[in-house]
């Protein structure tokens, strides 16, 4: 450590190394907040808000911030310094494709497909635990990890119950809560550690899904075979319980949901344009100089038209909680690149990016999945990705390992991640006994074989 | 509301009870009566007409009781063991004049209805001049009538058998109106809850279901070829007086309810205010 606060005092005299301490010593604590966070009763956005105060007040008593006018296309504009250190487009994709998500999952498109393939399985917990993994994955991908859970979770519940399979529950929502962590791999848009690393490395959209998708394909297929062994979810017997089990689902109605015809198909259209438009953003002529957020935003503009007069509603409706953690994180890590903090943390992860190509991508990977595992993946991406940036020459392979161990590190524990809290959410309303250890101990197996997976294929592939 | 309370409300409303079509069937129907031999046939013939989709069936001599055959209950439920019948037909008042003042079935007809596990087809007594004749002209609109349809297969399959080729088959959901406006009174008073969508939402919701139930009992009788014309009635409703409004405007020659509560004693629900008030049609008892 010292080395390393030589290191720094000697690089850029006008921070004491003690005032980096002190920032560490505040990021540190904002982490362990957020890993508490439920223990503390607090929502995300005010932990991470209150500690962007704190920083921005000290980044100031010890002149850290760059205040001034910043050019905008040759204009001076007077900004506060901490509105140019949000990364305004991974907001705008958040908050586009979000409301995108929200608005389209109101024409019945989605309930319709998950009750579609609910019927195809014919109520067999085999053929159901494959679709369902299955269709977790694609959500995962297309939509987000969370609204993926949210959806089959619900759907889970609700139908196994219906089949008289409530003993297979916990291994349902089990599995689909590690796959939307598998799935969330799939696109650039399916996770946000994603979007802030794939922003950060420059990596197309198209690009991101050619390469990872081999892999996803792997993870879920071992996942589900996986899942079917250890939770003991076979076919059916006996003809006449794959009868009974036919009519149970045959009572599902996947037109339910859905208010107007039109509106279903239109939204069904609109799902193939967005998730088509995203993959060529970056080379479509005027859009990719707007870029990906623009896309999600427009696209949730032009769905919200549908429901102009109740727009409200949906802004209610929207996770405010979240933009705002991200907001804050954002100055966060902002500031403590001014407090040279991770200029440290890089220093000290230098020791593992620059160990032979392999073993630096193979360690990489390890570290950002035990990190994500005990917090939020998400300060961990904005901050490998800064480290990353900062550096001269980055490969590939580190810029997937991060990704790849940032989304994996969620399945290590039932706070990895948002999507598999909302596994333990839904697990814990059906009153299914799960403590935090015993996930774990459930979990482990999956997410080891998922690692192993992932680093075989980083150092083969990339 | 969370989003996973959203989506499971989304799927648990998709999930809706199909209507099974089991056919209900009588093979050995029992007269019992208290008359003498030739009103009994009488009675007999009268109730062969209600015999079901398969036509008017002639009911064996033996199986038509008199009102010799007993004296007190016990003996009437000793009969119906011994014969072990699959429905019974009878009337109100039976071994009572109580059916002159209405305000009754008669102490054998209350018993057997709660004691006997099989269909009862309660007509007007024979000697309620202005009510029996209606009964003579056959049966050619049934009502099948409960507070809650969706699901009740058996209901909806006895009403089934009793309507014939041509007929009509009503079947009628009527909600508890002071029920729900009284749940609503309460919402009224939760500042968390939003009364008036509230009140549309759940309306809207009770409604839909027996509807969507009624659905499906027209698209399997259409499968099954049944030459029924299914009519539907859900609504909102002052029980008693709502069903017999609806009764006497829908020309109902048949009335199918639920009677049987394993939780009490006495006839389920409003089925026994029903039965007493509803003194000139014929009933069926489940």
């Amino acid at each position: 450590m010292s080395i390393y606060l030589g290191w720094i005092s000697e690089a850029h005299p006008a921070v004491p190394a003690w005032v980096t301490l002190l920032f560490v010593s505040i990021l540190a604590a904002m982490i362990l907040c957020l890993a508490f966070e439920e223990k503390l009763h607090a929502k995300k956005s005010v932990i991470a808000g209150l500690f962007a105060i704190l920083c921005l007040l000290l980044g100031a008593v010890f002149g850290l911030l760059p205040f001034g006018p910043i050019s905008v296309g040759g204009h001076e504009i007077n900004l506060p310094v901490y509105i140019p250190a949000i990364d305004w487009e991974v907001i705008a994709i958040i908050l586009g494709s979000s409301l995108f998500v929200d608005v389209t999952s109101r024409t019945g498109l989605f309930t319709w497909i998950a009750i579609r393939l609910t019927k195809a399985s014919g109520g067999d917990p085999l053929k159901l635990l494959v679709f369902y993994g299955l269709m977790t994955v694609v959500f995962s991908a297309v939509l987000n990890n969370v609204t993926a859970m949210i959806i089959v979770g619900s759907l889970s519940g609700v139908s196994l119950k219906k089949l008289q399979q409530e003993d297979k529950l916990l291994g349902f929502l089990l599995v689909e809560g590690l796959l939307t962590n598998i799935g969330g791999l799939l696109t650039l848009i399916s996770s946000v550690p994603n979007i802030i690393v794939g922003n950060a490395a420059e990596i197309a959209f198209l690009d991101f899904f050619l390469k990872s998708s081999a892999y996803v394909l792997v993870a879920t297929i071992v996942t589900i075979a996986l899942g079917s062994r250890l939770f003991g979810i076979c076919r059916l017997a006996s003809e006449a319980e794959r009868e009974r089990a036919r009519e149970l689902v045959a009572g599902f109605d996947e037109n339910d949901g859905i208010e107007s015809r039109f509106f279903f198909w239109f939204g069904a259209v609109m799902t193939g344009l967005f998730i088509l438009t995203i993959a060529s953003t970056s080379v479509l002529p005027y859009i990719q100089d707007l870029g990906m957020g623009f896309v999600a935003l427009s696209f949730a503009g032009i769905m919200l038209v549908r429901y102009k007069a109740v727009a409200d509603k949906f802004y209610e409706a929207f996770d405010w909680d979240l933009l705002g953690f991200f907001a804050a994180l954002f100055v966060v890590i902002n500031v403590m690149e001014h407090a040279l903090v991770l200029q440290l943390i890089g220093t000290g992860l230098s020791t593992i990016i620059e160990a032979p190509p392999d073993i630096a991508a193979a360690g990489l990977l390890v570290v950002s999945a035990l990190f994500s595992s005990v917090t939020d993946n998400i300060p961990l991406a904005a901050m490998l990705a800064k480290i990353l940036q900062a550096r001269d020459q980055v490969s590939e392979q580190l810029w997937w390992s991060v990704i790849f161990g940032a989304n994996l590190g969620g399945n290590l524990t039932p706070i990895g991640s948002a999507s598999t809290l909302v596994a333990v959410t839904i697990i814990h309303k059906y009153k299914l006994r799960l403590t935090f250890a015993g996930f774990i101990r459930k979990a482990l197996p999956y997410a080891l074989v998922h690692i192993a997976l992932a680093i075989i294929y980083v150092l083969l592939f990339f | 509301m969370t989003r996973i309370d959203q989506f499971e409300s989304v799927f648990k409303s998709a999930d809706k009870p199909l209507f099974r079509y089991e056919p209900f069937s009588v093979d050995s129907p029992m007269v019992l009566t208290d008359l003498d031999d030739e009103a009994a046939e009488s009675f007999a013939v009268l109730a062969g007409k209600y015999a079901g989709a398969g036509g008017s069936q002639e009911i064996s001599a033996q199986r038509v009781i008199r009102g010799s055959d007993f004296t007190s209950i016990e003996d009437c439920l000793d009969l119906i063991a011994g014969e072990k019948p699959d429905l019974i037909y009878t009337y109100r008042g039976l071994h009572s004049d109580c059916w002159r003042w209405g305000h009754s079935l008669g102490s054998y007809v209350e018993v057997l209805t709660q004691t006997v596990s099989v269909p009862v087809l309660v007509f007007p007594h024979p000697a309620a001049a202005e009510a029996l004749p209606a009964a003579e002209a056959g049966c050619r609109h049934v009502m099948a009538m409960t507070d809650h349809l969706a699901g009740d297969s058996g209901l909806v399959n006895a009403a089934l058998f009793f309507t014939p080729a041509q007929g009509t088959l009503h079947l009628a959901n009527l909600e508890d109106q002071q029920v729900f406006e009284r749940y609503m009174e309460a919402i009224d008073k939760i500042p968390s809850i939003d009364s008036a969508a509230a009140q549309d939402s759940v309306l809207a919701q009770i409604l839909k279901e027996p509807r969507d139930y009624i659905q499906s009992c027209r698209t399997v009788v259409a499968e099954q070829g049944l030459d029924v014309e299914i009519q539907e009635t859900v609504e909102l409703g002052l029980h008693v007086a709502d069903y017999k409004r609806l009764a006497a405007a829908k020309d109902v020659d048949l009335l199918v309810m639920n009677t049987k509560d394993s939780g009490q004693l006495a006839m389920h629900g409003l089925a026994y205010e029903l039965a007493v008030e509803l003194n000139e049609i014929p009933l069926l008892l489940l």
